[in-house]
């Protein structure tokens, strides 16, 4: 991503939004006992089309937004998110994955991944009791962002696309050859 | 060298950000913590709190309609749930109100000896009813006592509520009782508390009422008497019915001019189509007889 002030604002917006809608909004619905949650999805698209240092600071940003928002243990929310958004960042940089349903798989692992991390925070600051409950709503909840993936990347890709050095899922296409045209005989030979 | 220095910038990034998450974690933790960060939180809340807010009411139709769905799902699934619950509990019920209601009918069955003009020393069976006709115009049923415990033919049959017919066929294990309302009966009856005697008899297309015939025209029989069982003294034919037993209440009086007696209309006391549970009188009374009876 093409650090500029107007790709800067178009995060911060995000991290905003997503935040409140998150708190506000869709905290308090309940789809099969578990709770959809954007923030990891939008640390995830960001970890996929910008890579792990601007996921890494976005994560880091809504964590600490929620944390303060919330009243909860500030940081470590944060903590979680920016180690999330670097990992999946760091796996994009690495593995470079281009197909068009890879944010499945990604929102899938990086919710996981958010919700392990929380789990282990808490447990290390609070000492939680981990229930069946607490792993049947993490599943659920992973479920529920493999789901809601392709929308919500779609939505932040556009949010980002000016911003964007690369686009994976634009390159994916630009992968496939040209079709070929011309009479039926000459198709895929040299002339 | 470049990509280097990318990679540096990269993990000088994420260690900052890390020990930034450890150093607000520490801060909030420690001891002295609370000041500084949690004003800032108080700070963050008070200026997103009227945004929360409107984005809260701004989705609220969105919840609701994701909640609905949620709603109805659920309710399906607890529908299903509850409809296995109210089969199994609807069989529980009918067992309990089975139960219950042969309990009553024994209740009755014990309390009727305890009535006032009941015959004395009678021994009776208790049995229970295991076959009837499904048409309202039944006039038989089978009870699971037979031979082998003292029931035989011609046995009186009553219920807790009063008399209900006679036994008319006996096998080992069971018998088939022939009901009052049989075409075929005839019990020889008293209205009480007036003493005047007749027969009383199944009334002609109509199952359920008992017709008291043979009252003389000059006898005054009073709506809701008590018609029992005559018993009678005649030495020649001893009474398969003994003296007392209620039959029924009178529902009405026909009184006709060129007619010699009166007819009287008999509402049973047994529910004839319902009685669950018997008992069959199987020695007659001491010093009882009687002069009429069944066919």
């Amino acid at each position: 991503m093409i650090p500029t002030a107007g790709a800067v604002g178009r995060v911060a917006g995000l991290v905003v939004v997503v935040t409140v809608l998150q708190v506000a909004g869709l905290s308090s619905l309940r789809v099969f006992g578990a709770t959809p949650d954007l923030v990891p999805l939008v640390v995830g698209a960001l970890a996929l089309f910008a890579g792990s240092v601007p996921s890494a600071l976005t994560g880091f940003s809504i964590g600490l937004l929620i944390d303060l928002l919330l009243g909860q243990s500030v940081g470590a929310s944060a903590l979680v998110l920016t180690l999330v958004g670097y990992a999946a960042g760091r796996y994009r940089d690495v593995r470079d994955p281009a197909h068009g349903l890879v944010p499945i798989p990604y929102a899938a692992a990086v919710t996981a991944g958010y919700w392990v991390g929380l789990a282990a925070v808490s447990f290390l600051l609070d000492r939680p009791s981990i229930s069946p409950f607490v792993l049947r709503e993490m599943l659920v909840t992973v479920l529920l962002n493999a789901a809601l993936a392709l929308p919500v990347f779609a939505l932040v890709r556009r949010v980002l696309r000016p911003s964007l050095r690369e686009d994976p899922l634009e390159r994916q296409r630009r992968r496939r050859g040209p079709r070929e045209t011309g009479p039926l005989g000459l198709r895929g030979l040299e002339v | 060298m470049g990509e280097r220095a990318a990679i540096r910038r990269r993990r000088a990034t994420l260690a900052v950000l890390v020990v930034a998450s450890l150093g607000l974690l520490t801060v909030f933790f420690g001891d002295s913590a609370p000041s500084g960060l949690t004003a800032v939180q108080r700070g963050v809340q008070v200026v997103l709190s009227p945004i929360e807010s409107g984005a809260s009411r701004a989705l609220k139709p969105f919840r609701d309609v994701v909640g609905w769905a949620g709603a109805v799902v659920t309710a399906k699934g607890e529908n299903e749930r509850l409809a296995d619950e109210v089969t199994s509990l609807r069989g529980q019920l009918a067992r309990i109100q089975t139960t219950g209601r042969e309990v009553e009918e024994l209740r009755a069955l014990a309390s009727l000896p305890r009535r006032a003009g009941y015959p004395d020393g009678v021994r009776t069976v208790t049995s229970r009813v295991i076959g009837r006709s499904p048409t309202v115009w039944y006039s038989k049923v089978q009870i699971d006592r037979g031979s082998k415990d003292g029931v035989a033919l011609d046995q009186p049959v009553i219920t807790g509520a009063g008399l209900l017919g006679k036994v008319t066929q006996v096998t080992g294990g069971s018998a088939v009782v022939t009901l009052i309302t049989d075409d075929s009966s005839s019990v020889s009856a008293t209205v009480m508390p007036g003493g005047s005697g007749g027969v009383v008899k199944p009334e002609v297309g109509r199952p359920n009422d008992l017709l008291l015939d043979f009252i003389d025209r000059g006898d005054r029989i009073r709506r809701g008497s008590m018609v029992v069982t005559a018993g009678t003294t005649s030495s020649r034919l001893e009474s398969l019915f003994p003296r007392g037993i209620p039959i029924g209440r009178v529902r009405r009086v026909d009184s006709d001019e060129v007619e010699l007696y009166q007819r009287v209309h008999i509402e049973p006391f047994a529910d004839l189509r319902k009685s669950d549970m018997v008992q069959v009188l199987t020695s007659p009374p001491e010093a009882d007889t009687a002069e009429v009876s069944i066919r």
